[in-house]
């Protein structure tokens, strides 16, 4: 393995033993999330019809204010210690720094969004999808857009002391073309629709996933020096 | 190997309006030990974060082994070790965890027995699988030194690095210290304790006003009547 991917994998290795050690991270985001799908339901409880018409929507919202917490604490645990620094003067490149806790990031999101789901199932009665598989590559993409930009604002905004508030009012905006594809892509899937009509917004998310992933790969630097 | 370990050419540094550092010229050799005396505030933690690439001078430039502290701090960090006033420690992981992660992204891969050694040297070896949330401020600052010490860098970087050590800390801190200077090691060691720093001290500096000047070694540690100095002498 080359010294890049080492370090890729140290850096996911310490988030995630120190998460499934303190678990604060990913309660706090569970314990949000079911909040705002017992909130969803009882709202649509009356009109199922209409739950169904939103219900890839509520979904997506609920991940991604989910995966805000996720985000928010990614940077600021480091903190700690002033464990941010020894990053920073660790002789490895910015962008490995990146990638690894982008690696994080996306599994902790993509683990919730997979334990969330089935509330969505069993509360809002869908059906279950035949091929699930689509489903997850949709929850795949949209999370690893989520996590490349919002992976760089958690960076660009843990020293400001207001970053809870900060760190969403500058993330939403950039991550609406990833919601606008996730919730079309999740209601075709859900929908059993052909591929061929949500395709585009597959396409759409591959390509905000790679295209943000290099631009925040290289900003890093920058935004770890500010 | 380059005969100037560390040189600082017109350093300084400003917040705002506020000069911190001001026109800073300090050049060391391999095997020298400088310490930085002077009150609170004078500018000793902002000079180290600045050699420790944290921070970027307003003004001046410098150089570690040959490199430029701008341009070349990617390859410059590999070669030195920050001891700060925080530990760098990780509270989730324990001892040999904390280890075995700083020293994989400086690219190094300790066996369990060198970690073993080095956690034993700084007498915290039996506590070694124990998170490091319930250790006491002076067993992390012995971990934060059993980790410099495998790093083996050519150069020191020391913030207070006798706080929150007893006796026998300090003194494997020393011996430490003594090691590196004898291995050519260079280190810069900011302090308000000139006592415990003397035996390793070559030369010695006051920063005042963000000023630095250089200062005898027998004028810093020992006063002239033969009274041995107290931290607050150096700042007079």
């Amino acid at each position: 393995m080359t010294p890049f991917l080492k370090t890729i994998r140290w850096i996911l290795w310490k988030d995630l033993v120190i998460e499934l050690r303190c678990r604060e991270t990913i309660a706090s985001m569970v314990f949000f999330a079911l909040i705002v799908i017992l909130i969803f339901s009882f709202s649509f409880s009356m009109d199922q019809q209409a739950a169904h018409d939103v219900l890839a929507g509520m979904i997506w919202v609920a991940f991604a204010f989910t995966g805000m917490i996720g985000l928010g604490k990614s940077f600021s645990a480091e903190l700690q210690n002033d464990c941010l620094e020894a990053l920073q003067m660790a002789p490895v490149s910015r962008g490995t720094l990146y990638l690894g806790k982008v690696a994080a990031n996306f599994a902790f999101m993509f683990v919730v969004e997979i334990l969330l789901f089935p509330m969505f199932v069993i509360l809002f009665n869908v059906d279950v999808v035949e091929d699930l598989s689509l489903l997850l590559v949709v929850f795949s993409l949209a999370t690893a857009g989520l996590a490349a930009v919002g992976t760089l604002f958690a960076a660009l905004t843990v020293h400001i002391r207001a970053r809870e508030v900060m760190l969403p009012i500058l993330l939403l905006p950039m991550v609406v073309p990833v919601m606008i594809a996730a919730v079309e892509a999740t209601k075709g899937a859900l929908n059993g629709d052909p591929l061929s009509l949500y395709r585009p917004w597959l396409e759409l998310l591959a390509i905000f996933d790679v295209v943000f992933t290099i631009v925040s790969f290289w900003m890093f630097d920058f935004v770890m020096d500010a | 190997m380059s005969m100037t370990a560390i040189s600082c050419q017109h350093l300084g540094k400003a917040y705002g309006h506020y000069q911190v550092l001001h026109d800073v010229n300090l050049t060391l050799a391999p095997g020298e030990c400088f310490t930085l005396l002077g009150p609170n505030g004078a500018g000793k933690t902002t000079l180290l974060k600045i050699l420790a690439t944290l921070q970027r001078p307003s003004e001046g430039h410098y150089e570690m082994l040959g490199m430029n502290g701008q341009t070349d701090r990617d390859a410059l960090r590999s070669h030195f070790v920050f001891l700060a006033h925080s530990t760098h420690v990780y509270d989730d992981l324990n001892a040999r965890e904390n280890l075995a992660f700083a020293l994989a992204l400086r690219g190094q891969r300790p066996t369990d027995h060198d970690i073993k050694m080095a956690l034993d040297r700084v007498h915290i070896g039996a506590f070694a699988e124990m998170k490091t949330r319930h250790y006491s401020a002076g067993m992390k600052k012995r971990l934060a030194l059993a980790r410099t010490m495998l790093a083996r860098p050519r150069i020191l970087l020391l913030d207070e690095p006798f706080t929150a050590l007893d006796s026998d800390g300090t003194a494997i801190m020393r011996d430490y210290i003594g090691e590196r200077l004898s291995d050519n090691g260079t280190v810069i060691m900011a302090t308000h304790d000139p006592e415990q720093a003397r035996p390793v001290t070559t030369r010695a500096g006051r920063l005042r006003h963000g000023t630095l000047q250089e200062i005898a070694l027998d004028s810093c540690v020992r006063r002239n009547d033969g009274r041995d100095m107290q931290p607050d002498d150096a700042f007079s």
